[in-house]
C-alpha cells in the first residue's frame, strides 16, 4: 500500500517541458559561418509578439507547416534562424519553440514509419539516431535585438 | 439449558462487532498526508510564475540531475535561493559539483519562467548557462491539447 502511495505521489510532481540543446559558448575569434541565403528561413518575433516568417505575419500553426515544408525541401542544409526582441514575451517564444519541435517531430515520425514501420516513440536508440540524422535540427538563434549568431 | 441458550443468543446479538466504516477515511487520511509531505520537500519558491502551455511537452527524465531555475517578476531563483544573472554560473557550478559524475554529464536545467517574462531576461539567463556549460535546457510548460 505504501508503494502505491509513493508511486502516486512521485508521478504527481513530474516536470514537463520542451527539451532543447544549447550550443557551447562562442569562442572569441570564431569566424561567422557563411550560409547561403536561400537555405535560411528567417523567423522573427517582434516586441509585440507578432510572429513573422521572411517578413510575412503568420500563426504558430502555419509556422509548423511552413517549417515542415522548408525542412523537407532542404533536409541537411537548411537553417532556421530565430530572431527575437528583448521585449518579446516568453509565452510567444515558447509557442514558437513548440511549433518548431512539432514540425520536426511530425517529419521524424513520418520517416520512422516509412523506414522502420514503427512510430518514432517505439524505435530503439540506434534507429532513433538514424532518424535524427536524417532530419537534423539546424537552428540558429541570435541574441535579442543585436546582430549576433550562435545561440540556439 | 434453555436459559443458557437464551443468554448466549442475546449476548451474540448485543455484542457489536468492530465498526469498519471509518477504515476508508483512515486510509485516505494517510494517503493525503503522504501527498502533502512529498510536496513540502520541494524548493521554497519565492518567485511567482505561471508556465506557458504547449502541445509537444515531454516528461523530464532523471530528476536527480535537474536544476530548477525559476524566473518571474524580474527575479531569478535557482533551486532554493534567490540569485541574479552574475551569480548564476557560480551557483550552477557549485550545484554540478554536488552531483555524481554520470549525473553531471546529464545535467539539465529546467527553466520555469513566467509567461510574461520578456525575452531579454530569458536570453541573459541562457547566456549565463552557456558560460557554465549547462547546455541541456528544458522550457518547462504544461500540456495543452490544442491552442
Amino acid at each position: 500500500m505504501l508503494l502505491i502511495f509513493f508511486l502516486v505521489t512521485s508521478s504527481m510532481d513530474t516536470d514537463k517541458g520542451l527539451l532543447r540543446q544549447l550550443p557551447p559558448p562562442p569562442q572569441e575569434q570564431q569566424p561567422p559561418t557563411d550560409v547561403r541565403k536561400d537555405h535560411v528561413l528567417q523567423v522573427t518575433l517582434d516586441a509585440h509578439d507578432q510572429l513573422a516568417v521572411d517578413g510575412t505575419l503568420i500563426t504558430p500553426q502555419q509556422l509548423r507547416d511552413r517549417i515542415a515544408e522548408f525542412v523537407v525541401a532542404d533536409r541537411t542544409d537548411h537553417v532556421i534562424s530565430i530572431r527575437t526582441d528583448r521585449a518579446t514575451t516568453y509565452e510567444a517564444y515558447f509557442r514558437m519553440q513548440n511549433a518548431i519541435v512539432a514540425a520536426y517531430a511530425q517529419l521524424r515520425e513520418r520517416y520512422a514509419q516509412e523506414r522502420f514501420g514503427k512510430g518514432y516513440g517505439e524505435l530503439v536508440e540506434e534507429q532513433r539516431d538514424e532518424v535524427n540524422q536524417y532530419y537534423p535540427q539546424r537552428i540558429s538563434e541570435s541574441k535579442p535585438s543585436q546582430e549576433k549568431g550562435g545561440v540556439s | 439449558m434453555r436459559r443458557m441458550q437464551s443468554i448466549f443468543r442475546r449476548s451474540s446479538h448485543d455484542m457489536p462487532g468492530l465498526n469498519l466504516a471509518s477504515m476508508p477515511d483512515l486510509i485516505f487520511t494517510v494517503l493525503f498526508f503522504f501527498m502533502i509531505v512529498t510536496h513540502m520537500r520541494h524548493d521554497d519558491v519565492r518567485v511567482r510564475y505561471e508556465v506557458p502551455a504547449g502541445t509537444e511537452v515531454q516528461k523530464l527524465q532523471q530528476k536527480t540531475a535537474v536544476i530548477n531555475v525559476y524566473i518571474g517578476e524580474g527575479k531569478i531563483q535557482m533551486n532554493g535561493q534567490l540569485t541574479d544573472i552574475d551569480h548564476l554560473p557560480g551557483l550552477i557550478e557549485a550545484e554540478r559539483k554536488k552531483l555524481s559524475e554520470d549525473n553531471a554529464e546529464r545535467l539539465t536545467v529546467s527553466l520555469k519562467a513566467d509567461k510574461k517574462t520578456p525575452m531579454g531576461i530569458i536570453s541573459d539567463v541562457k547566456e549565463a548557462l552557456q558560460r557554465s556549460f549547462a547546455l541541456r535546457i528544458n522550457y518547462s510548460g504544461t500540456e495543452a491539447r490544442e491552442y
